[in-house]
């Protein structure tokens, strides 16, 4: 199952350019699966660094605008787009070039990858 | 702030054929969409502008015509915005 979901991950990494990889991973940051490429940056995949959106998320969701449900940063370098799926988050780290639309386009590839990963981490909590 | 923009996309619609229209940033981000388009394309027509654009460097903003049976998509960048038209043929 989960050899399926990264060959799908895997054809979506390509399909975007500057989409260097593509993070699920629980409220905490624990990755569930991760597709890399090798330009991915180590520091973005870490817990540490993706557990942040979970905060980000609850502080946003203050605003009085209803629940987050996508997180973008761009940095010098680099942008991340976060998705909220909870129990589960996906990450995007991609090139501070890339199309942004195009990864947000991404999303609806992805979800329904998502329903047997989500009772497997909802189980576990 | 987006009075201007909601102007031209009511203009583009009001020429006959037209069924739809979506306009894109730098980003992909969608600026807006009015009639049969979706504004998930965004990401999409600023992908394929990208792509498109690599073909001849040399040359700027190719207009790009997508047609099946029924309908043509015509998308074109100017400056850092795209916009894509949707008609029937």
């Amino acid at each position: 199952m989960v050899e399926e979901i990264r060959k799908v991950i895997q054809e979506l990494l390509l399909k975007v350019s500057g989409l260097y990889c593509v993070l699920i991973t629980d409220r905490d940051g624990v990755p569930v699966l991760k597709v890399l490429t090798d330009k991915a940056p180590e520091l973005a995949t870490r817990p540490a660094f993706l557990s942040t959106f979970g905060l980000a998320i609850d502080q946003g969701s203050k605003l009085g605008l209803g629940k987050a449900k996508t997180l973008i940063c761009t940095y010098s370098q680099y942008q991340i787009v976060q998705m909220n799926k909870l129990p589960l988050v996906i990450s995007f780290i991609a090139s501070d070039t890339c199309n942004t639309g195009h990864i947000l386009g991404l999303e609806k590839y992805i979800e329904p990858l998502l329903a047997n990963l989500t009772v497997a981490v909802a189980d576990t909590q | 702030m987006e009075k201007q923009l909601d102007r031209v996309m009511d203009d583009v619609l009001s020429n006959p054929g037209v069924i739809g229209c979506v306009f894109a940033d730098h980003q992909g981000l969608c600026l807006g969409a009015k009639g049969k388009a979706s504004t998930d394309s965004a990401g999409i027509i600023g992908a394929i502008t990208d792509q498109a654009a690599k073909l001849e460097p040399q040359h700027k903003s190719p207009v790009i015509v997508l047609e099946n049976d029924t309908r043509t998509c015509i998308i074109q960048r100017s400056g850092t915005i795209t916009g894509a038209i949707y008609k029937n043929i």
